[in-house]
């Protein structure tokens, strides 16, 4: 799950969270230039789809903004 | 010394002597006095209640044929008119809980006292918690005495028919019942006491009941990314321009599905977002904010991802009950598996 709230989605049970941007532009920055909204954007996303690769014992936030980091 | 309490005990073919599970089709039968569980029971309830009659019943018979139970076991309580149903322990059996609980229905609509016990996580205790009296127990029969213990003082109060006081004094499961009464001091020198005890480290109880969030067992991991079919899900509320398939704003009863089959990306022509719980317009300026499908065409496109399933599943995810939301969930759950797709990005505004 990409969540910018990304506290309320480890509460409830979700197990792989990804911490997104804001609640109004979860996966971008419309702030940034197109192309760094874009690189951003696909950072968040792509960090999601590794974590579909990971074995996670329970809910679990990653943070696209500090990779290797949970 | 007053007239002991007329005790009707409901148990199932296994302890009530008839046999195991090759005889759970037999019908209900009655047996005058205590039946094995019985006995122990009306040695645990002492000289002031006596097991006039065990009610027996086979598990699939009871479950298969409820109505047709339902009756048999009317009539016999019509006949022994007890002051007091006890069914069970049925601890972790479902069917023997789902008897359980329904031998108590039939008494309560009677005007009779009932109550059971079982295991918390037993499907009789799910169905039924709210309209019956259910003891909690362990899973196994070890937990016997212990549940019989329980049940002893509560059975001899409801067969004096003396009111039974909240769940958490009394020790039933609650029953989702809420009464008003007088807690002697006002709500705010209570919370200021609880803020007390939790800065001292003293232990304290909140007076708001919580129900804890279920625990979904993590999906095992994806062996190879550029070979799966990758789904998107969104509670961003998103919807076609326009909104022409009606989509609420708030509270949804459905999901709606779309295909992107044909897309490479959600243009803001074509898209955008009708959600009560934040400001729509960024989303609207670019959809994929909540369904990143520019994203994923592109990993696809480099061989990163498989496949790009070609439906996704919207809805606005804002002031809809937890059931609901769980439903939804199931379903588009169930249709993704069908689908063949090995995993989901679910992204929440």
């Amino acid at each position: 799950m990409i969540s910018a709230i990304y506290n309320f989605a480890l509460t409830t049970g979700a197990n792989r969270v990804i911490r997104g941007a804001r609640i109004e532009h979860v996966c971008g920055d419309p702030t940034l230039s197109p192309e760094k909204d874009y690189a951003f954007g696909m950072r968040i996303v792509t960090t999601a789809l590794q974590t579909l690769t990971i074995a996670v014992p329970g809910p679990t936030l990653f943070d696209p903004m500090t990779p290797g980091k949970t | 010394m007053s007239v002991p309490l007329r005790v009707v005990h409901y148990v199932n073919q296994f302890f009530g002597g008839i046999g195991g599970e090759d005889q759970a089709d037999v019908g209900v039968t009655v047996k005058a006095d205590a039946v094995g569980p019985g006995r122990v029971l009306e040695k645990t309830l002492g000289d002031g209640a006596r097991v006039e009659a065990t009610l027996i019943g086979g598990d699939n018979f009871v479950n298969e044929r409820a109505d047709e139970a339902a009756r048999v076991i009317a009539a016999e309580l019509d006949r022994l008119k007890p002051d007091v149903l006890i069914a069970g322990p049925a601890f972790g059996s479902g069917r023997y809980g789902l008897a359980c609980a329904l031998a108590c229905k039939v008494a309560q609509a009677q005007g009779v006292p009932a109550i059971t016990a079982m295991h918390p996580e037993n499907p009789g205790a799910s169905s039924a918690r709210r309209e019956i009296y259910i003891v909690p127990t362990g899973a196994s029969t070890t937990s016997m005495q212990a549940a019989l213990d329980a049940l002893a003082p509560l059975v001899r109060r409801l067969g004096r028919r003396e009111p039974l006081g909240s769940a958490e004094v009394e020790g039933y499961m609650p029953r989702g019942i809420r009464r008003v009464h007088d807690r002697g001091r006002p709500g705010y020198q209570r919370a200021l006491d609880m803020l007390l005890d939790k800065l001292h480290g003293r232990p304290y109880r909140s007076e708001v009941p919580y129900a804890a969030p279920e625990r979904v067992p993590p999906a095992p991991p994806i062996a190879d990314l550029s070979r799966a079919r990758i789904a998107m899900v969104t509670t961003g509320g998103l919807v076609r321009k326009g909104n022409p398939d009606r989509q609420v704003s708030a509270n949804a009863v459905r999901y709606h599905r779309h295909t992107v089959a044909e897309l490479e990306s959600l243009s803001p022509a074509d898209w955008e977002a009708y959600h009560a719980g934040y400001f729509n317009h960024l989303v609207n300026s670019n959809p994929n904010y909540i369904l990143p499908l520019s994203f994923l065409r592109d990993l696809e496109r480099q061989g990163k991802v498989g496949h790009v399933h070609e439906h996704i599943y919207a809805l606005p995810g804002v002031s809809t009950p937890v059931a609901v939301s769980a439903g939804h969930g199931r379903s588009i759950a169930a249709d993704l598996k069908a689908g063949g797709v090995e995993g989901a990005l679910l992204v929440a505004t």
